[in-house]
């Protein structure tokens, strides 16, 4: 029971930080309440049963990409500005065709029957979690690896300095 | 033989494209290759006409060019029999001499070179045309004969007159070359052919209702009257005078003004089945024939004499073939090919002699042109059918033929005018040859050996040919041989008339024993009417200014205002789209990604309506 | 236990918040956290539908793994793209950055 209203309390714990991200004037909280989001939806994660990935979105993703974001932010420290208004012209459109969006994922949700299993989270260890990755998803994993070298090496290329200069 | 037809066309083309691309530069050069080009190509005509007098028959050679059509294979072909094989020598033989009369007459000319390319696409155009075997090629040609006509008019083009004159001949003719072009697009789609002989075949076989057949002829009739200067299209001829004289002689006189009559000749089998377009051809060749020759009486330039001369005796051919006198009116074609030139040429050298056109600014030329003037002489009497040269035998055979055919009216009215085609021919001879000298600080002298060359070989031609009559009309006949009769009143008759009327002549205008300035007096209003040209050109200046100024007033409007707003509004409309439209680009990601979304989201809606 | 469509609501919404601020947002590091907030609702939608529906297997929490590290990469150089702009224009709102202008 205790994990149901734990789980409600991090969802609109989430939800709302999502509000903040996307509406703060200054993108520096914005920036916090995206850290705020992401502990929330890696608390879900960690009722839901999902250790590993708990583990890995706490620290890729507030450990380091939101870490990032704010090394960014305040290198272009300007744009913190409380002054500079953050949203643009299309705020109306967006927030209809946001609204429209959300109104038909919702439809689609009630409408379709889902055959769901019942009984509590099975916990997925992280020892499986790993002979998965190694041994059926070697090749995905290899690939990603690729990915992300090639993603270092590109943003050292574009972020540095033209030495030439 | 078609090898030699190949000779004979393709000479003066490669000719003409020589003397444009490359010899342009050096004049002697030019003109020896047209010449060469002219004679082979006579060379080659010759020895097919004497294949063809070996055996006379169609010969026909097709190679097919488009056939896109199914039904309507176009193809371009060769045809040779007597008539066209004729024709081919006539074409060679005057083009030659006018080529080599050129020489002289064109001595010293800017556009010496031009003038001898022009006249060799001339010659393979017309030669062209001659050898057609289908109404199409026939019509490419024809169009062609027709432009070099208008650039060989137009070859002193910086003078405003022969610029004009140029263009009028051009237009005018276009109005018959409409005609003919219906023609031939209705024969091509009721029989399904261009070719001639096949056409032959399916209209003998009757598919064609008699008022189908009448419009045809008469449409082609319209195509043959422009070319050949039929009234009311004849305005353009005397204009085209403004030309240099060779080539007067040569497309004016001899041949391209030929062209209608021999179209009608080749499409003659049409024509015999409608008796109304027959009677319509002889009609309009008679009227036409008397309004010219009678306008020639007055006439002072001797070109515009001459040339009027040429509308009456085309005239007289086109009355031939309305009377079934087809080997009379084709006889006289050729016989008038030779004499005609003659005399163009004759006057030519007069006019390179004195550098004038009016008559009366000459006189007593015999004593200084002696050659020109026997040969302007000789001219003169075939052009008026005195016995024995050969105007004489076609002109008469004319006579004979309409006579016979019980047109008493158009024979009456076709025997008138050849006594004025004598008074006229003498009254321009008396007066350039035998009268007091006119001309002050002159001195006249006989052309160079070039130019009476030609004039001497012309006129041994202009009185010969007429003894080879007979020959000619079991060569070349439709239907049945038309035996010529030997007819002797007739003869008799129109040489009378023609000898009262040079002595009428050399009594006016030699001895004045009558006065030309009183006759002009009593007959004022006819005068008047004659020097005028009986108004035609200001009846088409009237119907220009007062019907088609009108309606191209009106068509002007209509395609400033409603064709052109149309078009500009087509223009207005896509521009102001796209000024609209552009600002859509607004070059932001964001409105970009706005559209995405939103087009899942109609999307989204779509699949549902279809549910 | 709660029911599976209170869960993949709950994704949605953040999904159209996701997208409300990545159409609005004028800072292009504005633009790149709404798209995190998408990629975690999709992220945990994996989750959701792997739990509820296919307990037994692994495959949820596979891609997750696989889109997180994707993610990491994307923003890694996004974040390098951004510098590079600031660096030539000293400015990163994206109104300013419209080269495609029609």
């Amino acid at each position: 029971m205790i994990d149901m209203y734990l789980l409600y309390f991090l969802m609109i714990f989430a939800a709302v930080s999502a509000v903040g991200v996307v509406t703060f004037r200054n993108i520096f909280h914005g920036a916090i309440c995206l850290g705020a989001m992401l502990l929330g939806i890696a608390g879900i994660y960690l009722i839901m049963g999902a250790e590993f990935v708990f583990a890995v979105q706490v620290l890729v993703y507030v450990g380091g990409i939101l870490t990032l974001i704010l090394f960014a932010i305040m290198l272009t420290s300007k744009i913190a500005d409380r002054s500079i208004l953050q949203a643009n012209e299309q705020k109306t459109v967006s927030f209809l065709i946001s609204a429209i969006t959300l109104f038909v994922l919702i439809y689609a949700i009630v409408k379709t029957p889902f055959t769901t299993v019942q009984g509590p989270f099975i916990v997925v260890d992280t020892a499986r979690i790993g002979k998965s990755l190694f041994l059926n998803n070697i090749l995905p994993f290899e690939v990603i690896s690729i990915l992300l070298l090639a993603a270092l090496v590109g943003a050292i290329v574009l972020a540095r300095k033209d030495i030439k200069k | 033989m078609f090898e030699l037809t190949a000779t004979v066309l393709l000479c003066p083309l490669a000719a003409f494209v020589l003397i444009t691309f490359f010899t342009g530069k050096s004049e002697k050069i030019s003109s020896l290759v047209s010449m060469v080009a002219m004679a082979v190509s006579l060379l080659s005509s010759l020895l097919i006409f004497a294949l063809i007098l070996s055996a006379p028959g169609d010969y026909e050679l097709k190679i097919p060019w488009i056939n896109i059509l199914k039904d309507l294979p176009i193809e371009m072909g060769v045809l040779l029999n007597p008539v066209s094989s004729v024709m081919l020598m006539v074409v060679c033989t005057v083009s030659l001499f006018v080529q080599i009369y050129s020489v002289g007459y064109m001595h010293n000319d800017e556009g010496y070179s031009k003038y001898y390319s022009f006249i060799s696409l001339f010659s393979f155009s017309m030669l062209g045309l001659v050898i057609a075997n289908n109404l199409l090629q026939l019509y490419i040609f024809w169009e062609l004969v027709g432009l070099c006509s208008y650039l060989l008019i137009g070859h002193w083009y910086h003078k405003p007159d022969a610029a004009n004159a140029a263009k009028k001949a051009f237009v005018v003719t276009r109005f018959g070359d409409f005609g003919l072009l219906i023609a031939v697009i209705f024969l091509a789609c009721k029989t399904g052919t261009f070719n001639f002989l096949e056409i032959e075949r399916v209209i003998g076989s009757g598919i064609l209702s008699p008022a189908a057949v009448t419009a045809v002829a008469l449409l082609i009739f319209c195509g043959a009257a422009g070319k050949s200067a039929q009234f009311p299209l004849h305005i353009w001829l005397p204009d085209a005078m403004e030309g240099p004289t060779p080539i007067s002689a040569l497309i004016h006189a001899a041949t391209m003004v030929a062209a209608g009559v021999y179209l009608v000749i080749r499409t003659y089998f049409i024509f015999d089945l409608s008796g109304t377009a027959l009677s319509v051809i002889a009609i309009i060749g008679c009227s036409t024939a008397f309004m010219a020759g009678s306008i020639a009486i007055v006439q002072d330039d001797i070109k515009k004499v001459l040339a009027y001369s040429t509308i009456s005796q085309l005239g007289y051919m086109m009355l031939a073939l309305g009377v079934h006198g087809y080997t009379a009116g084709y006889f006289h074609l050729i016989t008038h090919a030779t004499f005609k030139a003659l005399l163009f040429l004759g006057a030519g050298s007069v006019i390179h002699s004195l550098h004038t056109n009016n008559i009366w600014e000459m006189g007593r030329l015999f004593k200084n042109m002696k050659v020109t003037a026997v040969t302007f002489l000789i001219g003169g009497l075939a052009l008026s059918g005195v016995y024995p040269t050969s105007g004489f035998f076609s002109k008469d055979a004319i006579l004979i033929q309409t006579l016979e055919s019980g047109h008493y009216v158009l024979f009456a009215v076709a025997f008138l005018t050849a006594g004025f085609t004598a008074f006229y021919m003498a009254r321009v001879f008396f007066v350039v040859f035998l009268s007091k000298e006119k001309f002050s600080g002159k001195h006249p002298h006989e052309s160079p050996a070039v130019m009476y060359v030609p004039l001497i070989l012309l006129a041994t031609l202009a009185v010969g040919l007429g003894f080879f009559s007979e020959g000619f009309s079991r060569l070349i006949f439709f239907g049945k041989i038309n035996e010529p009769e030997h007819a002797v009143l007739i003869p008799l008759l129109s040489n009378l008339s023609a000898i009262g009327a040079i002595v009428l002549a050399w009594a006016i205008y030699q001895k004045e024993l009558i006065s030309a300035a009183a006759l002009e007096q009593r007959f004022a209003f006819v005068h008047k009417f004659l020097k005028n040209k009986y108004y035609i050109d200001e009846m088409y200046v009237f119907c220009v200014k007062n019907i088609l100024f009108v309606v191209s007033n009106a068509a002007g409007w209509f395609d400033r205002h409603i064709v052109d707003g149309a078009v500009n509004g087509a223009f207005y409309l896509t521009s102001s789209a796209a000024g609209a439209l552009r600002k859509l680009q607004t070059g932001m990601v964001q409105n970009y990604a706005v559209g995405i979304f939103g087009g899942v989201i109609l999307l989204w809606f779509f699949m549902n309506m279809m549910k | 236990m709660i029911a599976i469509q209170e869960l993949l609501i709950f994704n949605s919404v953040i999904f159209a918040i996701g997208i409300y601020g990545a159409l609005t947002r004028r800072n292009t590091i504005g633009i790149l956290m709404s798209i995190e907030l998408i990629f975690n609702s999709a992220c945990l939608n994996f989750i959701v539908f792997g739990k509820y529906l296919y307990p037994s297997l692994l495959s949820g929490d596979i891609f997750v793994l696989f889109i997180i590290t994707v993610a990491a990469a994307e923003v890694a150089v996004a974040l390098a793209l951004l510098l590079c702009i600031y660096r030539n224009s000293k400015n990163i709102f994206i109104e300013k950055i419209s080269l495609m202008r029609g």
